[in-house]
């Protein structure tokens, strides 16, 4: 497998970027394993739990020896395991603490039988729930990493609660996953396919990239997206589309990753497309130069996982080839300056 | 919204059987859900409204009542297995029908608003498909 140079943070890729191959006929759990181990994206290799594995939050014993079987076979380093708190899992009601403390727990335990150090959980997992499942985690040895996504930014009141915790317990065991979706400087191209095949008008996509574009915080702007929009002609379906890109797309400075430092334990790579600019190898909406100083500033050595997501607005792109572009374009900026020792 | 939309009922959904038409359809979502997320199947064959209290569903090789699918939350969906819908529409293997289907799935870890409501993403078909004939 291709690596950094030692300390430097690791490469790898999530299944979830193969969402589309997922459902290609004649595919299946062992194939696309198997086809990352062979074009040498790893080494980390992170999945969702409920994408990937069939029967999951309940594996069988035998289950768990033919996942373990396919991952040791093909060589590739098990990163982080996505796992979930359904708390809507019944209509009408929420989870309660307890039920979704046992929801969680159990698919840690999971992650701890298939191999993987780190579990991926989301922001609906508070703190309470965190504190909670410390034990679980230090017992077990697999990390539980809450995912920043956008909307998420720093100065969310949920990531703030999260910070203090993660101060307060000074544990190595809980922490964040950075998602680049938050750290965004562009919405991609690839949503003017998606908005071509729902009908919305190019005017309207251009507006909302406009919008969203200009300074002043994303929320803000909800209101004059939706009277612009509907003055156009969209209904209400597609402007719901339109505030999809609002909501998908943050604007958090990249620089602004430090701050979540110590208390990142996995990142995620989050992106929807590089191409090869006048200066090689680009991505036109996240600003990569600027995040792989924020990590080689914080020696951070832990997986980056490739996630990409364009596969959710277009399928002309072969996710694989994706991938190889930002593993070369990473491989490349992290290496930039000599490294130091690990 | 997105290129999963067009596989939710796809090229050979349709097949006719002794007690109406079964319709597998297919997940917009990535991951597995649980049963109590097929919150909304608004479905009209020929121009004709299907009453989601009429539809029975199969999954994972067990047969419900649309509305007791809300009690199966220990029960998922998978990723890349259908869902067959029967639908008490008279047809035979051959014959055209018109499927018109809005499928909306609750999903239970994206909470949204001041309650805390799960999101429902939609997907809408809109395909002229013929039935195959059961196999026996």
């Amino acid at each position: 497998m291709t690596d950094t140079a030692p300390g430097l943070p690791r490469l790898g890729t999530t299944l979830f970027s193969l969402s589309l191959e997922q459902r290609r006929p004649g595919r299946d759990f062992a194939s696309l394993v198997n086809e990352v181990a062979a074009r040498d994206l790893g080494p980390g290799l992170e999945m969702v739990a409920f994408q990937s594995l069939r029967g999951w939050p309940r594996l069988s014993d035998a289950a768990v020896r033919e996942v373990r079987g396919v991952i040791d076979a093909s060589g590739p380093t098990p990163s982080c395991l996505a796992i979930n708190n359904d708390l809507g899992l019944y209509p009408g009601r929420l989870l309660s603490d307890d039920e979704s403390y046992e929801y969680v727990a159990v698919q840690v335990r999971g992650a701890a039988a298939l191999g993987f150090p780190v579990t991926r959980v989301g922001v609906e997992t508070g703190p309470a729930i965190l504190e909670r499942l410390l034990p679980v985690a230090e017992e077990l040895g697999v990390k539980v990493g809450v995912e920043i996504h956008a909307p998420l930014t720093i100065e969310a009141p949920p990531v703030a609660a999260l910070k203090d915790l993660f101060t307060r317990l000074d544990t190595e065991w809980l922490g964040f996953i950075p998602d680049m979706s938050s750290s965004m400087r562009a919405v991609p191209d690839a949503v003017d396919d998606a908005h071509r095949a729902a009908g919305i008008a190019p005017e309207l996509t251009a507006l909302t990239k406009e919008l969203w574009a200009e300074p002043g915080p994303t929320m803000a702007k909800f209101p004059e997206l939706e009277r612009r929009a509907a003055e156009a002609g969209a209904n209400p379906a597609q402007v719901g589309n339109l505030k999809m890109m609002f909501t998908m797309h943050g604007k958090m400075e990249p620089e602004r990753w430090a701050d979540f430092f110590p208390h990142v334990v996995h990142v995620h790579g989050k992106f929807y497309g590089v191409v090869e600019g006048p200066e090689g190898l680009t991505d036109p909406s996240i600003d990569w130069p600027a995040v792989a100083r924020v990590l080689r500033d914080q020696h951070y050595t832990g997986f980056i996982s490739s996630e990409y997501e364009a596969h959710a607005y277009s399928d002309r792109y072969n996710a694989f080839d994706q991938v190889r572009l930002q593993h070369d374009m990473l491989k490349s900026l992290l290496e930039a300056e000599p490294a130091v020792a690990r | 919204m997105g290129p999963l939309d067009d596989q939710v009922v796809r090229a050979d959904s349709l097949t006719a059987t002794p007690d109406g038409l079964d319709i597998a359809v297919y997940s917009h979502w990535y991951r597995a859900l649980p049963l109590p997320s097929l919150v909304k199947a608004d479905l009209t064959v020929d121009g004709e409204r299907i009453e989601p209290s009429t539809l029975s569903v199969t999954v994972n090789g067990h047969r419900y009542g649309f509305g007791e699918l809300a009690e199966h939350g220990d029960e998922y969906w998978f990723t890349t297995d259908p869902v067959v819908l029967h639908v008490p529409v008279e047809t035979t293997p051959g014959r055209e029908h018109r499927v018109q289907l809005l499928l909306g799935l609750s999903i239970p870890y994206i909470l949204t608003g001041p309650d805390r409501v799960p999101l429902v993403a939609p997907s809408s078909t809109d395909k002229t498909l013929t039935a195959a004939g059961a196999s026996s």
